[in-house]
């Protein structure tokens, strides 16, 4: 064998890079399909009558949700694993053959997950609990494939040369724990087919608990999706891809090992917003609250040490469209964790709730902080990975400014849209009878409804001019190892 | 020593866990003996209402109707009488919904009929000028699914000990039997018995013509378990 | 003494143990200079900054069985 010098060994993170890219279009689209379903209700039946059931809004919904969460982010936070693990822990999976068929292995088993997720989500088998829609066969195959991702994790860092975990394996692994947590307590089910002895559909089951007590578990763990999948892996990306694409070191190395442990602490409480004025225990409620609050302390601990860290390096922002991307996210990060804060006090809970603001909020994060996050560490990594310069910096520049446009236009109109729905629904006349019939807030929507299929739109339209990026820098001008210390290289 | 944790991936890892199961332990687990006894009032699904709440987890009704009425003045007014932890005591899962695109259901068996329902899923823009909602007409061909609702009766008693063929104690001081088959046939002809009352209020008839053969389309199926939200 | 009375005592005492930690922490992390193994926190940025192969680690995990 000849006698190269060791390197790092992309190959998994490249797979889960194009599934990355392939599944956030095929969610995107999904979005702003059913985005625009809700402005023009005829497209549910684009496909005609007899597809209806497929195209519909309610059969489109979950897949849209799920393809986002658990294809383009889930992927994305694989994708970053499988590269800044082996920088960080200065450890090359090409050193081990397990770690390398484990990860290979990983991805092949993801993938059919994914495809049985689509296919069962299509045909209507839905638990009908948000962001755990999948019926048990399912769940079982994704527990298989987290379970191999702990072991890519714990297998790089029993082997790695570097002592310490840098700050952003922290937030992986507890990204691993706590989401193997939230999930397998939430979709504790018993499949009815065995229980009842061979009846009925094999792919059914029922949940182990019932009513108010689902809704608890249940908030707990949408609440807590969102923070281990939405946030604590997006956060131990920008903690790496920021300092490194910067080249400045983290602004206080002790402040964001402080939020970490606050993070952790203090966000498993907040769930019990989403039930305000529900049926579950009132002390519950007013703990979601209170904590959600407390939440922002944490939150900003980590988005104010990513904007401080490029102190001195301002002109950065200016000059790098990929710093754009990246300031940007840690922005919408503290923009959503302020709202979503406002949102959980308890009088602008009793406006905001069912309305279309919470989706907005929703979006706020997910594209300008999660979209966002994964499309820069994507265009940090793909010229490292291909040792190539990344194709086109006036494309990327552009779909920075196509896409901002699209947040912007999103939750714009679901702000206005949403509080206009919430206070028409809570109005009385002067003889105390309700001001508005439910069709009147329905239809005072439609222009918000377009505006907000034209944003995500625009959001999906820098997708593909992304995906486009990423696509030709494979075929770019090769270059050295030397010229990839820390700014990305880029062709015109 | 923190500093020797932080070195410790096996330890870190325990201790990570630990601070992030903390807020679940103390949430979750005292409520739960508390808010699943049922309310007097309410009861077990019958089979055909099983499943008809399986034809709306499949369609995800819950992705744009709320099953959740809050305690103010404009909901109570909108929607009937605010919810209590109890109604929801035979519901796995719960259908509480997070958003209301459409209107909220926890209360529609009181203000609409079968025969409503029944132009409003075939052409809810017919009934409802304006409205938003898509039709729903494969639920007119679809057969139901009844051998899961039974399934699912048997599992829930078996594990749950939901109270099916004993008597339920209502509001006006009476009791109500939820008659469970003690066979598959059993639960189809139960089913089927009690869609025939459905399919009388209805006008398709096609739908009234498979029911007589003996068939469920699923709206029938639906429609009982929206008659059956009080 | 129901179990919500408990729960309270409980809920007090955890909080109480757990800002001692948070305090001890904050007070470690930032006392904890150039002592026995030389690092300071802020080191560990570094991490990030020199992470190819060839680069020396900031604390190597193998220096002690090297010796």
């Amino acid at each position: 064998m000849e006698n190269r010098p060791l390197e790092y060994d992309y190959t998994v993170a490249k797979w889960f890079m194009w599934s990355t890219i392939i599944l956030g279009i095929v969610g995107m689209t999904i979005g702003v399909f059913i985005a625009f379903e809700l402005a023009f209700p005829s497209l549910n039946l684009v496909l005609g009558d007899g597809l209806a059931e497929y195209t519909n809004f309610s059969r489109l919904r979950p897949l849209h949700t799920d393809a986002v969460a658990f294809g383009f982010t889930v992927s994305g936070i694989f994708a970053t694993w499988y590269y800044v693990g082996q920088r960080v822990l200065k450890v090359s999976m090409a050193e081990s053959k397990f770690l390398m068929t484990l990860g290979k292995a990983h991805f092949i088993l993801y993938i059919l997950g994914v495809t049985a997720a689509v296919i069962t989500l299509f045909m209507g088998y839905t638990s009908s609990k948000e962001y755990a829609e999948f019926e048990w066969p399912v769940d079982i195959a994704i527990v298989i494939v987290w379970v191999m991702w702990g072991m890519s994790i714990f297998g790089l860092i029993g082997i790695r040369r570097e002592k310490s975990l840098y700050i952003s394996v922290w937030y992986y692994i507890a990204t691993f724990l706590g989401v193997a947590m939230l999930y397998l307590f939430n979709n504790m089910e018993i499949p009815t087919y065995f229980a009842s002895g061979g009846h009925g559909d094999i792919m059914h089951s029922v949940s182990a608990y019932a009513g108010s007590n689902d809704a608890l578990v249940q908030w707990w763990y949408g609440h807590n999706a969102v923070a281990f999948v939405f946030t604590v892996p997006i956060i131990a990306m920008i903690y790496y891809f920021l300092p490194k694409e910067s080249g400045q070191a983290i602004y206080s190395y002790k402040l964001s090992l402080l939020s970490f442990w606050g993070l952790m602490f203090v966000y498993l409480w907040a769930g019990g917003h989403h039930l305000l004025f529900s049926t579950v225990p009132d002390w519950i409620q007013t703990m979601g609250s209170v904590f959600s609050i407390v939440l922002i302390l944490p939150s900003w601990g980590s988005a104010i040490n990513m904007l401080l860290t490029l102190k001195g390096e301002w002109q950065q922002v200016a000059s790098s469209p990929l710093i754009k991307f990246l300031l940007l996210a840690s922005t919408f990060y503290m923009f959503s964790t302020l709202e979503g804060p406002v949102q959980a006090v308890k009088s602008v809970n009793a406006i905001a709730h069912f309305t279309d603001w919470i989706p907005g909020h929703v979006h706020d994060g997910t594209l300008g902080w999660v979209g966002f996050m994964i499309i820069a560490s994507l265009f940090h990594m793909a010229p490292r990975i291909f040792k190539r310069e990344l194709y086109s910096k006036s494309l990327m520049t552009a779909q920075f400014w196509i896409q901002t446009l699209g947040i912007v236009f999103y939750f714009t109109s679901m702000w206005v849209g949403g509080i206009t729905q919430g206070m028409m629904w809570r109005s009385h006349d002067e003889y105390g009878n309700l001001a508005y019939s439910f069709m009147d807030t329905v239809a005072v929507l439609h222009p918000y409804m377009i505006l907000r299929g034209i944003g995500g739109a625009l959001f999906l339209i820098g997708v593909f001019m992304w995906a486009y990026n990423i696509y030709k820098t494979m075929s770019a001008r090769p270059i050295e190892e030397s010229e990839l210390q820390s700014a990305t290289p880029m062709g015109a | 020593m923190f500093h020797w944790l932080e070195k410790n991936p096996f330890l870190f890892s325990v201790g990570v866990f630990l601070v992030i199961a903390f807020a679940g332990v103390v949430t979750l687990i005292p409520s739960f003996a508390e808010a699943s006894r049922p309310v007097i009032g309410t009861t077990p699904y019958s089979t055909l209402e099983l499943a008809g709440r399986h034809v709306y987890i499949k369609n995800s009704c819950n992705a744009c109707h709320s099953q959740l009425v809050r305690p103010f003045k404009s909901e109570t007014d909108r929607y009937g009488d605010y919810s209590l932890s109890g109604e929801y005591a035979y519901d796995r899962p719960f259908l509480w919904g997070s958003k209301r695109t459409g209107p909220d259901l926890m209360r529609v068996g009181n203000y609409r009929t079968t025969e409503w329902h029944e132009n409003h899923m075939m052409d809810p823009e017919a009934l409802v000028p304006g409205s938003i909602m898509p039709g729903y007409k494969w639920m007119f061909t679809n057969l139901a699914d009844i051998d899961t609702a039974y399934a699912e009766q048997i599992t829930v008693t078996d594990f749950f000990g939901v109270p099916y063929n004993k008597p339920v104690p209502m509001k006006d001081g009476s009791t109500k039997t939820i008659f469970m088959g003690s066979t598959v046939d059993e639960a189809r002809a139960d089913a089927l018995a009690e869609a025939k009352l459905v399919a009388a209020d209805m006008k398709n008839q096609d739908v009234k013509d498979m029911v007589e053969k003996g068939q469920i389309p699923e709206i029938v199926a639906i429609i009982a378990y929206m008659n059956s939200l009080k | 003494m129901d179990i919500a009375n408990i729960q309270g005592y409980a809920y007090v005492g955890a909080m109480g143990f757990l800002i001692v930690v948070l305090y001890a922490y904050i007070y470690h992390l930032y006392t904890k200079r150039k002592n026995a193994d030389g690092t300071d926190y802020e080191e560990y940025s570094n991490m990030a900054l020199h992470d190819d192969l060839s680069d020396a680690p900031v604390a190597d995990r193998f220096d002690a069985k090297k010796k």
